[in-house]
């Protein structure tokens, strides 16, 4: 499963969406608020094993930023 | 379910989104009055002056009080228990924190005792399985004002989840237990009343404070009855003479001690105390008859029994928490084991005795069994006409009747019964039609409903039987009627060993029998023939 794959399966999980598209923002994505923002981080640091800084969470304000901050950090 | 929350930091993740909706932290301007249940999950803030801390937790107190007196008081209103997540103690004597939460956490359980909506959770259940460290999450508290780690909302949610089920569940109301190795170690009949295990040294002390424990629990309003298969003159020597016995029969509105499966007594319990098998708990070390109340009636809930005695103490434990927790006590549930417990001895004169036959003994019943004459001829006449359940023809008999059937060679006998509590008068009358000779037919068989249940119908038929055979008579023909009211007897001559010839198609049932013995008659019954 690819690092994209694994993250829009979380998210799907998180925001209790059926589908989610690689589009999806804080912006333009209704259950992305902040209170499942952090559901989002905390989800992601358990499937990923690795420890989000707080500045690094509130970079992660859409798809594709947050599939380059884990690409970077798993790496 | 709707639920409202009064929070004073972001709990979302752990009560979750869907149908809940959050007060804005420490608010309690808003209390809206269109959900369905109120929920009150505080944290203790984070604060390095303690003595602002103390003042701030104790400020919770009064706002509860302000929410409680603002919502309906017929919706469910649940209470955590605040818990000290972190604490920074600059010196070894600073107590007021923990004074204050302690203080507020008082005040809260008190509310769920004078409130039957109020329900009060206490947090540590889910706290203590984690280590500080796991408990808080500094990164996410700085981020959303979270202390509680998000990464525990999922298994939040499995125990919050099992707890909403118990606050839901209707509190059992009936403990039944077992005696020999459930009440005390050993077993009554083979170790004797000093050799079972209770008081003194372990394993005695362990069953000691069990009996303690659940003292308790009838003093709060829980019932409590026994079923043990025990003979129940050696179980009542045990409560009086075991100088360790905590638990004794004044303790129990309900005793089953005999023979009888335990299923069957359950039921009686159940009917004796005019309560549901829902509401029921059994309590036994044997797991075969646990299995068979589980398989039998499935509505009794069945703990496991601990195998040590030293797990008494975590089972009397999870038996409050599962069943019993009491969130409000009346003196109206403290005074209905004693209610219970009085109704039972009225219904129930057998309790008393070891078994049936004795209770019959205790009886000291009379029955004397008279020919018709003068003196009884109206009294049978109105029997006939009254009788309906205990009654094999159901034929009505004017006196006139009487009198016709007696002239026409007919043998008319009644009885009347008495036995120690009073005199039951002329409860029995039996018409017999001789047909020729040796043959006699039973025209009519009745009794009255107040003298049955102690054999006593028993006992007349097989006295008429040997007085028929001392008579010359060596066949007896005889029919059962069957109407809407005398079910109860469709069988009475199958159990008097008489054989039925046939059944016609309306269910009236044909008998003959040969008067060929004399019949045996109990010993209980003091029988004259006037």
């Amino acid at each position: 499963m690819t690092i994209e794959e694994k993250v829009l399966e979380i998210m799907r999980e998180v925001f209790d969406m059926d589908e989610i598209s690689t589009d999806a923002s804080q912006k333009n994505c209704e259950r992305w608020d902040s209170l499942h923002h952090l559901t989002l981080a905390s989800e992601l640091e358990d499937a990923f094993d690795i420890e989000l800084e707080p500045e690094e969470i509130a970079e992660m304000t859409d798809f594709s930023r947050v599939v380059a901050l884990l690409a970077a950090k798993v790496k | 379910m709707t639920t409202f929350v009064f929070r004073n930091q972001t709990v979302e993740a752990f009560l979750g989104y869907d149908d809940v909706t959050y007060s804005g932290y420490d608010d309690i301007s808003m209390i809206p009055s269109e959900v369905d249940r109120y929920i009150w999950f505080y944290q203790v803030s984070v604060n390095a002056d303690s003595a602002q801390l103390a003042q701030e937790i104790q400020s919770y107190s009064d706002k509860l009080d302000i929410v409680l007196s603002g919502i309906d008081s017929n919706k469910p209103f649940v209470i955590f228990s605040l818990v000290n997540l972190f604490s920074v103690r600059l010196t070894g004597d600073e107590t007021a924190v923990g004074q204050a939460i302690a203080a507020f956490n008082n005040h809260a359980s008190a509310l769920a005792v004078s409130h039957p909506n109020v329900k009060w959770v206490d947090f540590t259940e889910f706290t203590s399985r984690y280590d500080a460290d796991t408990l808080v999450n500094w990164k996410y508290y700085l981020l959303s004002q979270t202390l509680l780690n998000p990464k525990l909302a999922r298994d939040f949610h499995a125990w919050w989840r099992r707890l909403e089920g118990e606050l839901a569940l209707q509190r059992k109301k009936c403990l039944i237990l077992d005696l020999d190795n459930t009440l005390w170690g050993g077993v009554l009949g083979e170790d004797g009343i000093d050799g079972i295990k209770l008081g003194g040294d372990y394993p005695g002390k362990a069953f000691s404070y069990w009996q303690r424990s659940i003292l308790q629990l009838a003093r709060n309003g829980v019932i409590l009855a026994v079923c043990s298969k025990n003979n129940e003159a050696d179980v009542d020597e045990a409560w009086r003479q075991n100088p360790f016995m905590v638990l004794k029969r004044e303790h129990f509105s309900s005793l089953r001690i005999n023979w009888q499966d335990k299923a069957t007594n359950i039921r009686e319990i159940a009917t004796e105390l005019n309560i549901g098998l829902d509401s029921m708990v059994f309590v036994d070390d044997n797991p075969t008859e646990r299995e068979l109340i589980k398989q039998m009636l499935p509505q009794v809930e069945v703990p496991d029994f601990p195998d040590k005695p030293y797990e008494l103490m975590p089972f009397f434990k999870l038996l409050v928490e599962k069943y019993f927790r009491i969130y409000a006590v009346t003196s109206e549930d403290r005074a209905k084991t004693e209610q219970y417990r009085a109704n039972a001895m009225r219904k129930a004169e057998q309790s008393h005795f070891a078994d049936l036959e004795s209770y019959l003994y205790s009886l000291d019943m009379q029955l004397d069994i008279i020919p018709a004459d003068e003196h009884n001829l109206s009294r049978i006449s109105q029997m006939t006409q009254k009788t309906n359940q205990f009654n094999l023809t159901t034929r009505r008999y004017t006196e006139a009747d009487v009198h016709q059937h007696l002239d026409q060679g007919w043998r008319v006998y009644c009885m009347s019964v008495s036995d120690r509590f009073g005199d039951n008068g002329i409860t029995a009358a039996i018409f017999l039609e001789p047909v020729d000779d040796t043959t006699i037919n039973i025209d009519s068989l009745l009794l009255s409903c107040r003298i049955l249940g102690k054999g006593i119908e028993e006992a007349f038929i097989k006295t008429i039987f040997n007085l028929l055979r001392l008579d010359g008579y060596r066949q007896l023909t005889a029919d059962f009627l069957p109407t809407a009211k005398n079910g109860q007897t469709a069988d009475f001559y199958d159990r008097m060993g008489m054989s039925c010839d046939h059944t016609d198609d309306a269910g009236a049932k044909h008998y003959t029998m040969a008067l060929s013995n004399m019949f045996e008659i109990k010993n209980y019954y003091n029988i004259r023939v006037l």
